[in-house]
């Protein structure tokens, strides 16, 4: 019976097939014309493998079609679209890894279908709260004290033989972390009357101090862009929260006096805002990289060279920090228009989901998420292409790599837990009116 | 609180749309900009990957093309030492120069015209590179570099009314097919053969700048064409005592008369007169003191401020000396100007970007100009220095049926013999080309450069007769 729904026209699901079906398909040419324009003469399994990968959003859309889910129809293709997109590029760059990240991308959507399944309910979460700030900020001491370096970082564990990055995981933690601390202080921080500041700051303490410990463990990794990542993510929650534009102020405030003394006091912080800033004085050095993304991007054009037609290899980390502008270059503005599309359309979703969240502490978790997401993409698309300094951290679903791709489809579980929810509320509401009516 | 997260995620949106309005910057409007940069490492690339497009005169006559010698493609000019200043080099080592350099995006046929081309690279076949058609006329450029002989020097020919160049050569010079193996000798020779004396010597004018000593005076209403001047053998300003070439003396003379005989102590009494104020801005008014903006890069010389000259610097510079620094571009660009009633063109060098089928993908008629004189003061200047070739200095500059119009240039220098220059326009009743010729050291204007500039005017004006006479 409850497979039967998703056989109806006109529902959700059946927008989210055709959909899903468009991201694999695009996935599937875009991997077949890497293959024969770069490795004609290779057996064609990275295609097959990148293909079924792909088509593993399908089989999440099948799960979402049993259990009857109102879930959003439209994260999950968006997400599909940025997969398919990360997978194209990193056959075309590193073809070696194709098959890893088609495994990542399987990994994560089994953690997502994994989630939806177990987590019907976010309150139950929240009693965790104190025990996620505890693991999330283990799991980053840990990475300071044990982890290994790479790209002048230190922000990888190694997990008998595989890296993993512990930043990506810890941000959702700190997101349900912030959220319960929120949702048990907003109503005393938002009573009206006059503002007692010493008070609101003792009920804020585990939260201060959670993310001031989060960003000296990240500074300590030299994690720029995740330090960046988590306090913008802080900033919007306690916004969200409270309303308090003292607060955001006061926040604003601190991020430019920590900014300056991080300039101030590191030299590879200096070093890249003065990259940023004139890239061109530092052309052989520091700003190769950043100058090499802004020649792929002007190679790129309005409709690109074509794939394997660019020199997008000529960029260090093409597959990693530089994705976006290795698609400037092969795909052009038409490539790099769609992907922030995608993230528009993705993101504008997820606060869709979250505006119409119940409940505070599901609601701040919504928009933490949603933040967490839509900033991410915004700092390493803008520091690649060099709007502001670049700071390397993964483009959610776009970038190579395993930890990022489990925790955005994690958190892409959460959003469509939250807007499956919000939906049964409006249905529930709607038949009760009706109900009224008659 | 779902009001202020719908807040938070506007504010999101708005940061990526900002973000595509800033790729829209990078990837459209300034790209073409960036792809040009010559640390763009594609260039490079695209240098392996493409057939260089060729370099033709205005006449289409090739004058650079590439051939392939042991699997690497080598560039093969028709006549590589008399342009070797203007077209430059390709060289594996030291890299590009000039016009190879300034286009090297074009010749490289980046960015392909369409992407239909970018994609022909796909399927295996070549890429061409789009060919350059210049201004230059062969048969001028080549009169050019004969007139030169052995002197160091340049030439420096156009067209006044558009400000196309028709010729444009720098002696010494150097074959610029074997700029790898000669390099350590070139770069270390005295006589400087790489640098290119037509745009980056710098050289005082000396009596070449008198035309525009001239136009100041009349500019500011010091003098008319009937004023006389005291042209005695010598004077003194100040203590300093300033002679005529070769201490001539010819009493009370016209105003045409002394600057047909190109006297110093008359000019002095001129300039003394008329002021520094009126001089300089006249100069900076015909490009000189800046440089101008032409496809190669162009020094650009040296004008001393009015304020600080005194009236030893005024009288220094009335007749051309003095802290004064100028290029034979910069003179060439002077004479234009006066050809052409005193609107100074532009100067430039590129006619045409011409696909590999011949397509025209780029034409260029003229880069505009600027009314540097008034048409009256310009066409008086014109008058005088008719009168200098008719019967003055510049004598050996006469064409047979051609009315020319000249001025010539002894000018001293730290370095030796004096520096001969000579600048010239004709037919002076309707110009169609005008020049500047500097000799290093070569004595006196009227005997050595005015003969070389006779030379380069009747080849231009014999090239131009061959075809109707078109700009």
């Amino acid at each position: 019976m409850s497979a039967l729904r998703c056989v109806g026209m006109g529902s959700r699901r059946t927008r989210e097939r055709g959909l899903l079906a468009g991201a694999a398909a695009l996935g599937v040419i875009g991997l077949a014309a890497v293959h024969t324009t770069l490795h004609p003469a290779e057996p064609w399994r990275p295609v097959v493998v990148g293909g079924v990968a792909l088509l593993g959003f399908l089989v999440v859309h099948g799960a979402l079609c049993v259990s009857g889910s109102a879930a959003d129809e439209i994260m999950l293709p968006a997400a599909a679209g940025l997969s398919a997109i990360g997978l194209v590029m990193i056959y075309r760059l590193r073809p070696e890894y194709l098959i890893r990240q088609a495994a990542w991308i399987a990994l994560g959507l089994a953690a997502l279908v994994l989630i939806l399944g177990v987590l019907r309910d976010l309150r139950g979460v929240r009693r965790y709260a104190y025990l996620c700030a505890a693991a999330g900020l283990t799991l980053l001491a840990v990475t300071v004290v044990a982890g290994v370096e790479r790209n002048g970082a230190r922000q990888w564990l190694l997990l008998g033989g595989v890296a993993v990055e512990p930043g990506e995981l810890v941000k959702l933690l700190l997101v349900v972390f912030f959220a319960a601390v929120l949702a048990e202080q907003r109503a005393a921080l938002t009573l009206p009357g006059r503002r007692r500041w010493r008070a609101e700051f003792g009920r804020l303490g585990p939260m201060l101090l959670c993310c001031l410990g989060a960003l000296l463990l990240l500074v300590f990794q030299r994690d720029l862009g995740l330090a960046m990542l988590y306090y913008g993510v802080f900033i919007a929650m306690l916004y969200v929260a409270t309303g308090r534009m003292d607060y955001v102020a006061a926040g604003l405030a601190a991020f430019a006096a920590g900014a300056a003394l991080c300039y101030h006091w590191f030299g590879h912080v200096r070093v890249r805002v003065d990259v940023w800033a004139d890239p061109w004085a530092h052309a052989s050095g520091a700003g190769y990289q950043i100058l090499q993304g802004l020649y792929a991007l002007a190679a790129g054009g309005v409709l690109g060279t074509g794939l394997g037609a660019g020199h997008p290899m000529l960029m260090p980390a093409s597959y990693t920090d530089m994705i976006f502008p290795a698609i400037g270059e092969e795909l052009g503005a038409a490539g790099t228009f769609s992907v922030v599309a995608l993230y528009l359309i993705l993101v504008g979703r997820m606060f869709r989901a979250a505006v119409r969240a119940g409940g505070a502490f599901e609601a701040l978790v919504a928009a933490g998420v949603a933040t967490a997401l839509g900033l991410q993409a915004f700092i390493i698309l803008g520091g690649s292409t060099r709007l502001i300094p670049l700071t390397g951290i993964p483009a959610p679903f776009l970038t190579y790599g395993g930890s990022a791709a489990v925790a955005n489809f994690a958190a892409l579980a959460v959003l469509l837990g939250v807007s499956a929810r919000a939906t049964g509320r409006r249905r529930q509401v709607e038949a009760l009116r009706g109900a009224a009516d008659r | 609180m779902a009001r202020r997260t719908a807040n938070v995620g506007r504010l999101l949106a708005v940061l990526l749309v900002l973000l595509l309005a800033y790729l829209a910057g990078v990837q459209v409007v300034w790209g073409p900009q960036l792809a040009r940069s010559p640390q763009n490492p594609r260039l490079a690339i695209a240098a392996e990957e493409t057939q260089w497009g060729r370099i033709l005169d205005r006449h289409l006559t090739v004058l650079a093309d590439s051939t392939v010698q042991g699997g690497r493609q080598v560039r093969r000019y028709a006549d590589g030492p008399s342009y070797a200043h203007l077209l430059g080099y390709r060289s594996a080592r030291y890299g590009l120069a000039s016009l190879e350099m300034r286009y090297d995006p074009e010749l490289l046929g980046m960015p392909a015209a369409t992407p239909w081309e970018a994609s022909l690279g796909f399927f295996g076949r070549t890429v061409r590179g789009d060919d350059l058609v210049l201004t230059i006329d062969a048969a001028v450029q080549q009169a050019a570099a004969q007139a030169l002989g052995d002197h160091r020097g340049a030439v420096v020919a156009l067209d006044p009314r558009t400000g196309a160049v028709l010729a444009l050569a720098s002696r010494p010079t150097f074959d610029p097919a074997a700029v790898d193996a000669r390099w350590p000798v070139l770069s270390r020779d005295p006589a400087a053969p790489l640098l290119d004396r037509a745009t980056a010597g710098q050289y005082p004018p000396g009596s070449s700048f008198k035309p525009v000593v001239l136009a100041a005076a009349l500019g500011a209403g010091r003098a008319t064409q009937r004023t006389t001047l005291d042209c005695a053998a010598s004077v003194s300003v100040d203590g300093l005592v300033i002679t005529n070439f070769e201490h001539e003396q010819y009493g009370t003379m016209s105003l045409p008369r002394a600057f047909a005989m190109s006297c110093n102590v008359a000019f002095v009494h001129l300039g003394l007169a008329t002021g520094a104020g009126p001089i300089i801005r006249t100069a900076r008014a015909l490009g000189l003191g800046q440089a101008p903006r032409f496809d190669l890069p162009a020094a650009p010389g040296y004008l001393p401020d009015p304020r600080t000259l005194g009236r030893r610097g005024l009288a220094e510079i009335s007749f051309g000396q003095g802290s004064l620094l100028v290029t034979p571009l910069q003179m060439a660009v002077v004479a234009a100007a006066l050809a052409n009633r005193g609107v100074a063109m532009r100067p430039f060098v590129l006619l045409q970007v011409r696909a590999p089928d011949g397509r025209v993908l780029a034409a260029y008629a003229e880069h505009g100009g600027r009314d540097a004189l008034p048409s009256g003061i310009a066409s008086q200047v014109a008058a005088d220095m008719v009168e200098a070739v008719r019967d003055g200095t510049g004598t050996a500059a006469q064409l047979p049926g051609v009315v020319v119009a000249g001025k010539t240039g002894t000018a001293e220098n730290p370095h030796g013999a004096t520096d001969a220059w000579f600048i010239a326009f004709a037919p002076a009743d309707h110009p169609t080309v005008a020049l500047a010729v500097l000799l290093e050291n070569a004595g006196v204007g009227g005997q050595v450069a005015a003969p070389a500039a006779r030379q380069v005017l009747a080849a231009a004006l014999r090239a131009q007769a061959g075809q109707g006479g078109r700009p």
